[in-house]
């Protein structure tokens, strides 16, 4: 093999796409709004529901509110996003099995 | 350089091309072939399309897979320019929604997408049909399945480990590509089933686990060798799985040739073996042969489940039983190619290809 590579390679990559950011996290859950959403593996519903308790319990939210995607396969549908996005302080998304 | 490209190593930066590109994160594990402007061109240019063209957006992470960076990962595959018009139609495929890319690049499971080639463009390409279909040896099988990996990799994410989080995964992650033999089989290909001509060329990509051979040298009659496949699909996922979606049926020449010869279809192996693939439901309740078995919300339809005749099927339509011919022509071995096809999630997905 030649150890003189050719000066340039073209990039595989999508050069333009953009780097994924997570949210910014609150300081205290204390009358916030919180969702949490089932992603619709089995048991989740087992895990949320001890989440739920134990936020009401120690964090004092203003309301907890619960959602389901109709699979873990895909991602939240549109409209389901959208009853989320501007009604929520926070979303805990949880997996289960 | 071709438009839109840029360069991603630098001659001092890194003498030795092949661990520039490990560098960069941007192979399989493999060696790939450095991505030279001069072979881009020349793989786009045989597309007949621009570079600039986009062909979809690529989840989970929805990069843009123009001609141009699908033309550069099939260089790095090992393509020969001609590959690039059956690369691009396996993208479009499995960017349709009913593929859901996004679930199988991210899951836990392990699906791979299974390229499958119809039409005269097996031919020309020399895309192997026959002996070793689905192992190592023809170019176009290992490259195009390759280029598709690195694809999905390298413009929609699937990093292994990061964003594909697989457990187990399956060697059909390097490539997974397979043509049918047409040429040797009793019926009507898989594309043409599906409402293709015979002189389109067609790839379908199938969300798939790996290959399970089946095995039997001795059945001579259609009934008897349908008897054999029955219980080896009966496990697919798990013995108490239900209401699958798209599985692959690879029959080889000879099996075919058996049950062609008592004059089934296509249709007649379906219907046999979806009716075949029936269990009742106190046979599926969580606890009996396993922990697993039929969900919650299925079991609350039966008052007594546990002793509930009714038959429930393993998949979910007999059309969801796709069969192709394929392997050399000597060998009673056939193989399953179990989907990724639970209710809600992927399904087969075909597309042409526009050769120039």
């Amino acid at each position: 093999m030649s150890l003189n590579p050719p000066d340039e390679y073209m990039d595989p990559t999508d050069s333009v796409a953009v780097p994924r950011k997570t949210a910014r996290r609150p300081a205290t859950l204390e009358g916030t709004v919180i969702t949490l959403l089932d992603i619709s593996k089995a048991k989740s519903d087992h895990l949320l529901d001890r989440i739920e308790e134990l936020l009401r319990e120690r964090a004092r939210p203003q309301a907890i509110v619960r959602k389901k995607k109709p699979t873990f396969a895909r991602p939240a549908p549109d409209p389901l996003r959208q009853e989320i996005v501007g009604r929520t302080d926070v979303l805990i998304e949880a997996l289960a099995d | 350089m071709p438009p839109g490209g840029r360069p991603i190593v630098e001659p001092e930066a890194e003498a030795d091309p092949i661990e520039a590109l490990y560098a960069r994160g941007v192979t399989d594990g493999l060696p790939v072939v450095p991505p030279t402007p001069d072979r881009v061109r020349r793989a786009i240019e045989a597309c007949g399309r621009h570079g600039g063209d986009l062909v979809a957006l690529v989840p989970p992470n929805y990069g843009r897979a123009t001609v141009e960076k699908i033309a550069v990962n099939a260089v790095m595959a090992g393509c020969r320019p001609e590959y690039l018009p059956v690369v691009i139609a396996a993208v479009e495929a499995v960017c349709d929604e009913a593929f859901d890319l996004h679930g199988v690049s991210a899951t836990t499971n392990a699906p791979s997408p299974l390229v499958i080639v119809n039409g005269p463009v097996r031919a020309a390409l020399d895309v192997n049909c026959g002996a070793g279909v689905f192992g190592s040896g023809r170019r176009a099988n290992a490259t195009i399945g390759r280029a598709l990996r690195l694809v999905c990799v390298n413009v929609g994410g699937a990093r292994p480990g990061a964003i594909s989080m697989s457990t187990l995964a399956h060697p059909g992650r390097y490539t997974y590509c397979i043509g049918e033999y047409e040429e040797v089989s009793p019926w009507p290909s898989l594309a043409v089933e599906h409402g293709f001509g015979p002189q389109d060329s067609t790839v379908a990509v199938l969300a798939a686990d790996a290959p399970l051979g089946v095995y039997d040298q001795r059945s001579r009659r259609a009934a008897d060798l349908l008897a054999t496949i029955a219980p080896s699909l009966a496990v697919v996922a798990n013995h108490k799985m239900t209401h699958w979606g798209d599985t692959l049926l690879v029959l080889s020449p000879e099996h075919a040739q058996t049950i062609a010869g008592d004059g089934w279809t296509k249709a007649d192996i379906r219907r046999n073996l979806f009716e075949r693939l029936r269990r009742p439901v106190r046979d599926l309740v969580p606890g009996k042969d396993g922990g697993d078995g039929l969900p919650e919300h299925v079991l609350r339809k039966f008052r007594h489940p546990q002793d509930d005749e009714t038959l429930i099927p393993k998949f979910r339509s007999p059309e969801n039983l796709k069969i192709v011919v394929a392997g050399g022509t000597a060998g009673r071995f056939s193989a399953i190619v179990p989907g990724w096809t639970f209710s809600k999630g992927s399904s087969l997905v075909f597309r042409k290809i526009h050769i120039p």
